[in-house]
């Protein structure tokens, strides 16, 4: 249980191959839910937009376009997988959630904490809280300074947090982990006066480095019909 | 998948149970105080039915058919109990069928009609079940609910989950009320002024939430960040009743002592509301009013009839008094009449309104338009 967090002060102490040693033998009688702590679920739908397959912990990524629409979105339904399976998130600087759709998305409400106007201290409310939870989604309510969003970054890999950044108007100057694009959004089920808003189709591309570094596109239905998110395919483009 | 919820002719072990539970007792203190006042709330209940099992600090049931059936039904005897009980300590009550389902009709103060258990627990999500390895997995499966859940068959279960995750199918279809840990023996042998140093103290609770490792850290870090912002800075969400998904939402401040698991996303969450919007729900919710403008084709501003129907077809839509966009579609009007940010009153109608940009979600008060909702 508390194989984790002393490591790095150990790691001071003893000799390397000692250490390598060590890691093995953590690695062999961890049980099998922390060797995978290293990654977060994610919805089986966006499984495919990710490199692992999940959200690696200690990341930041980016969710924006130019107008915003799909955003928080994404950013949402990125954090309900792991939100289901019993980690804490936080969202930080949007005072407006519609909770509706994310408990629809699979969010748990009750490890939820929103910190929906944290004003200016709004960096270092969200360095308190990557302190004790899995996952931040963050929409930065001013232009982050350089300096102030790599602290964050920092702080989110020294917690194996994963900070997800809408950065919206405010913009955010550090280059994340991956970088997820919104475009070609379209809405089903209205015409002039008829029916209701269905499901909404939307590309996403995501970018980053590493594995990542060659950008992919994916085609979603967010929300789909019933709240949730689904594949669209590839068909349409 | 064609199983039928019907309990299994034996190996079933699902009693009808009422269970009290006191939220002020949960803790085995080191002084025994709580301890006390619970074997107190426990005599207090034995007036209604000797046959009462603690189940752990601050939990205790009773076996309600036979007593329910003597003090005239199950309300009658949940009214009962619950009045003696919160005569010592604050308690709520509730019925269903096997331990674990009635532990968490009681927290929401429920009776689940017999029979009605897996229905009361589907819709729940499986991290209710207190097992994060299990919960991480069936996410990674698009396995939210305890319905879905229950859905597998009993064949993929035991391939892909092993044997705890057969045991939590089998609680999460209603089948079993028994789950690991959910009973803590120490409890019964101290009440009974025993020793009881050979029986451990449940370390990580799982289930009885609000204490594990990961919950203690969340709640210290969320502490820190209402240092900075005051205890309104933090909040968590609440769902209700209503027809709009500003109704629908209540913000309540974050607390340390923390809200009991599952009970955020009940209460009336999925029930179905007259002349509610359809889903999907829309992701951003406008605390403060956005003030709209909304045309026909000539121009003219199209407004909502004392019958609740739209004066023209409109046509576009401005913004915070923003440049005018076109509509590519539009939806509705539904029926509005709770007050929203106006004190009074009054009939509205609501209208989604698509835009090349985004869809929003109108509703007309006070004579005017205003965004209440974004899909954003």
């Amino acid at each position: 249980m508390f194989v984790s967090a002393p490591h790095r002060r150990l790691g001071r102490d003893l000799d390397p191959a000692a250490l390598a040693a060590l890691a093995a033998v953590a690695e062999r009688t961890r049980p099998i839910a922390a060797s995978q702590t290293r990654l977060l679920p994610v919805l089986p739908p966006l499984a495919g937009l990710l490199p692992d397959r999940a959200l690696r912990r200690g990341t930041t990524l980016t969710v924006g376009r130019p107008g915003d629409d799909g955003s928080l979105s994404i950013a949402l339904a990125l954090v309900a997988g792991a939100s289901g399976a019993g980690s804490w998130c936080a969202l930080v600087g949007h005072p407006g959630l519609g909770a509706v759709a994310a408990v629809d998305l699979g969010i748990d409400l009750d490890r939820l904490a929103v910190l929906p106007r944290p004003g200016v201290a709004w960096a270092e409310a969200t360095a308190a809280v990557l302190e004790g939870v899995d996952l931040v989604v963050l929409c930065p309510p001013f232009p982050p300074r350089p300096a102030m969003a790599r602290r964050l970054v920092a702080r989110a890999r020294e917690r194996r947090a994963v900070l997800i950044v809408v950065p919206g108007r405010a913009g955010w100057p550090e280059p994340p982990d991956l970088r997820l694009q919104v475009d070609d959004v379209a809405w089903e089920g209205v015409d002039a006066g008829e029916g209701h808003l269905r499901q909404r189709r939307m590309t996403v591309t995501v970018a980053g480095r590493r594995s990542a570094a060659r950008p992919t596109r994916h085609h979603l239905w967010l929300p789909a019909a019933d709240g949730t998110v689904a594949g669209a395919g590839a068909g349409g483009h | 998948m064609g199983r039928s919820p019907v309990p299994e002719q034996g190996g079933t072990d699902v009693d009808r149970l009422l269970v009290v539970h006191c939220p002020e007792l949960l803790l085995e203190d080191e002084g025994g105080a709580m301890l006390r006042t619970f074997a107190e709330v426990i005599a207090a209940v034995e007036t209604y039915c000797p046959w009462v099992t603690a189940v752990r600090p601050g939990i205790c049931s009773l076996p309600s058919r036979g007593p329910a059936r003597y003090f005239g039904g199950e309300g009658a005897l949940v009214e009962l109990v619950q009045a003696a009980a919160c005569g010592v300590s604050p308690s709520e009550v509730g019925v269903a069928d096997g331990l674990f389902a009635a532990v968490l009709a009681a927290r929401r103060g429920l009776i689940v009609p017999a029979g009605g258990t897996p229905g009361f627990l589907a819709p729940l999500p499986v991290s209710i079940l207190g097992q994060r390895d299990l919960a991480g997995l069936l996410a990674r499966l698009g396995i939210r609910t305890l319905g879905e859940f229950a859905a597998l068959s009993d064949a993929d279960v035991i391939g892909r989950f092993g044997a705890d995750g057969t045991h939590a199918h089998r609680v999460a279809s209603g089948r079993s009320g028994e789950q690991a840990d959910l009973r803590q023996p120490r409890t019964a042998r101290l009440l009974a002024g025993e020793p009881a140093e050979d029986l451990p103290v449940v370390a990580e609770p799982g289930f009885w939430g609000g204490v594990s490792d990961a919950d203690a850290r969340a709640a210290r870090c969320l502490s820190a960040a209402q240092d900075l912002l005051g205890p309104d800075g933090v909040v968590t969400v609440r769902l209700q009743g209503g027809r709009g998904p500003v109704e629908r939402a209540r913000f309540v401040t974050w607390t340390t002592g923390g809200q009991p698991q599952g009970t955020a996303s009940s209460a009336g969450a999925g029930a179905p509301w007259p002349g509610q919007i359809p889903a999907p729900a829309p992701a951003v919710v406008h605390p403060d009013p956005v003030r709209a403008d909304l045309a026909d084709g000539r121009g003219e501003p199209v407004r909502v009839s004392s019958r609740g129907l739209l004066t023209a077809a409109p046509d576009r839509l401005s913004v915070e008094g923003g440049p005018w966009e076109p509509l590519s579609g539009w939806a509705g009007p539904w029926p509005a009449d709770e007050r929203w940010w106006s004190r009074s009153r009054r009939r509205g109608a609501r209208l989604q309104a698509v835009t090349p940009r985004c869809a929003h979600l109108l509703v007309a008060e006070r004579g005017r338009w205003w965004v209440e909702a974004t899909y954003g």
